[in-house]
């Protein structure tokens, strides 16, 4: 009882929901905005973020009968001003063929101008505003759906959720519509939501319905997890920056993906839902309370400090998987002198295109190599007639040298050459490597050594690192 | 006469029934009740008017109140969900909408009256009124939900309220607990600062601890 007490601290509720995040700092012209969709359009596009565009708008019974249906485009969306659930938005792909009154939905259904006129009529009585109020019915553009999410949704456009508090994006989901769904993205309707690491845009759990765990899309072998977001960083900066126009405090922004115009906001919401934290098998409060009493000035500030403080699992992740560990290209090395205490930590270069690992002459000589070193370099004088020797003849060349274990060929652009190897120990991310290193003059390269393939079997390399 | 508290004396000799005077003094109760059970254990119901009227409506059923309320009570539900049904398709606005769902009901409520009294249940059939008009218009309540939030939610919304009522007609008809009352009506005071502690409780409700056990199985 205690126990589950304390585990579900960092879980937002409802109650702690509206006291401590809505109240406070929603206020009523955040609200305001967020609850009516044209005003947020409008307010959304001045301040130069991508929204769907508006095509037309529809505000009482008499400019409905004076509409031009020849408006209209193939394909477009007929919302609800103040709609909520996704509730009486009603969505064509195309015109019927050889007709200019009809188009098609997405379940291959008809839709008629008459059709069209009952729906706008229940729209403008407020059959779907959250008071039933008079509302006012809008066309705006259709999203195309991004190729890459095409397995993964069914009949309509998965979008993003991400919550941002205090100008740091704390938690996001990528809303999937399902069949259960009718092809809408609300998980209270059975869309499923799959948690997104945040430094990576790396999709982690999903969740279907209340909360049941699903590793795959339903019926299919498509793993849910490990999906790359497009765009995330812009996702990112548009979500912190409707927060800035917006001025709510606690938002959810709800951003899609267009396949020709990239991140597009579709909605901004004062009381975002709370499910986001089961789909990310995280808490929301112990995420907020980190970043309370952050002071972020830029977006490009609480974009970095969203990714960096709610990210890099999915990395842990793999490492666990694999085993092995993840470096940059360029990774902090420290190399183990001969007398086994000396340690220099140097900026090593990580080379998947070498076989062996090499370390600059100078580098040898202050790991404790002096005697090594010089007697390389003189029984290295004349390199074309080492490279005619075999291999046996090479090794009495070097055998004497102290220290020297083996000679590598090398092959270069140039032709082979050989090098003299010796023997060392180098940490790589903390995990300590014996290796054979070839000592060879880098005091003009950037970097005094260079790991290669045979030293690097327990590691992976991320590029991006 | 002899258990009740000086104020009360007062108010009784004033010519204020003791019924009433009660009934006055549980409401705070039931409201904190219906508080209560929102912010703390999780359970929604129709907000705090339509539990606290059911519950009020239940105990003037007595001495007949559990049965016959809650048949009622469930007839209104069932009939004002079946009359949606069969309304939705017709596309009308709101208010005329709700006015038929209520005509509906109640004539249907009529007609188990009178099928009460010929199968001699006189009971039923002698239900006071006001607390059948009171059921018959909450059902409001149950058509916007379903509306809004889908027939399944006002459903379980509608259980809900009736739970909730429930609890509160069993702490309201519970003898002891009126005697309490009635010699220590101060009392009713704790409710204030009660719900202010209610107020400002940002723990999880009960029923959270549920819908996030994933969350927490996992840390």
């Amino acid at each position: 009882m205690f126990e589950a007490l304390r585990k579900s601290s960092g879980i937002l509720g409802m109650n702690a929901r509206n006291l401590e995040y809505i109240r406070p700092l929603n206020r009523k012209r955040g609200r305001n905005i967020a609850d009516d969709k044209l005003l947020s359009k409008r307010v959304l596009r001045k301040a130069g973020l991508p929204v769907p565009k508006l095509i037309a708008t529809i505000r009482n019974n008499e400019s409905l009968e004076q509409f031009d249906w020849s408006l209209l485009p193939g394909g477009f969306a007929l919302k609800p001003n103040r709609g909520f659930g996704g509730e009486g938005i009603l969505v064509v792909y195309g015109r019927k063929k050889n007709r200019d009154d009809a188009w098609v939905k997405a379940d291959g259904s008809l839709v008629t101008i008459e059709d069209l006129r009952a729906h706008i009529r229940n729209i403008l009585d407020g059959s779907f505003s959250l008071t039933n109020s008079p509302d006012i019915a809008f066309f705006e553009e259709r999203l195309t759906l991004l190729k890459s999410f095409k397995p993964y949704s069914y009949k309509g456009i998965p979008d993003l959720r991400i919550i941002v508090c205090n100008r740091i994006p704390v938690m996001a989901m990528l809303r999937l519509p399902t069949r259960q769904s009718s092809g809408k993205a609300n998980l209270q309707q059975g869309a499923i939501g799959v948690g997104i690491d945040l430094a990576t845009g790396t999709t982690t759990t999903a969740v279907i319905g209340k909360s049941h765990i699903i590793e795959y899309v339903p019926k299919t072998r498509l793993a849910l997890s490990g999906i790359r977001i497009p765009y995330w960083k812009e996702i990112l900066r548009i979500a912190i920056e409707s927060q800035n126009v917006s001025g709510l405090g606690y938002l959810g922004a709800d951003i899609a993906i267009d396949r020709e115009r990239g991140p597009v906001l579709l909605e901004l919401n004062a009381r975002p839902g709370l499910s986001i934290q089961i789909a990310n098998l995280d808490g929301l409060k112990g995420r907020l309370d980190r970043v309370k009493d952050l002071r972020v000035k830029t977006t490009e500030r609480g974009m970095t400090l969203g990714m960096n403080l709610f990210g890099g699992e999915i990395e842990e992740e793999l490492e666990e998987i694999s085993g092995k560990r993840i470096i940059g290209p360029v990774t902090k090395t420290k190399l183990v002198g001969r007398d086994g205490k000396t340690e220099i930590e140097v900026e090593a270069k990580i080379d998947t295109g070498a076989d062996s690992t090499s370390i600059d002459i100078d580098l040898a000589r202050r790991l404790g190599f002096n005697d090594t070193v010089d007697g390389y370099l003189k029984a290295a004088k004349d390199w074309q007639e080492i490279s005619e020797l075999s291999g046996g003849e090479r090794w009495k060349m070097f055998e004497h040298i102290p220290g020297v274990v083996a000679t590598i060929p090398v092959k270069s652009a140039s032709g082979t050459t050989y090098r003299v190897a010796i023997r060392i120990e180098i940490v790589v991310d903390g995990l300590r490597v014996p290796a054979r290193a070839t000592l060879i003059d880098r005091s003009n390269l950037e970097y005094p050594v260079i790991i290669g393939r045979k030293n690097l079997s327990r590691f992976l390399v991320d590029v991006t690192k | 006469m002899e258990h009740y508290h000086p104020i009360i004396r007062f108010v009784v000799e004033g010519g204020v029934p003791i019924q009433t005077a009660v009934l006055l003094l549980m409401l705070p109760i039931v409201a904190t009740l219906v508080a209560f059970f929102r912010q703390i254990v999780g359970i929604k119901a129709f907000g705090i008017y339509t539990p606290s009227i059911v519950t009020f409506a239940l105990i003037a059923f007595d001495p007949n109140g559990l049965k016959y309320g809650i048949a009622i009570f469930a007839s209104v539900i069932f009939v004002g969900m079946i009359t949606r049904f069969i309304l939705r398709r017709f596309r009308l606005l709101y208010l005329p909408r709700v006015a038929i769902t209520l005509s509906v009901i109640s004539f249907s409520i009529l007609c188990l009256l009178v099928f009460g009294g010929y199968y001699h249940r006189t009971g039923l059939a002698a239900a006071p009124i006001f607390p059948i008009l009171i059921m018959i218009t909450i059902s409001e309540k149950f058509v916007a939900a379903q509306i809004e939030k889908g027939t399944k939610t006002a459903l379980i919304l509608a259980a809900e309220t009736l739970g909730i009522s429930l609890i509160g007609y069993a702490l309201l008809s519970w003898s002891a607990f009126i005697l309490f009352l009635v010699e220590y009506p101060w009392t009713i005071l704790f409710t204030i600062p009660l719900n202010v502690f209610i107020g400002k409780w940002t723990g999880l409700r009960l029923s959270e601890y549920v819908r996030f056990a994933r969350i927490i199985r996992q840390k």
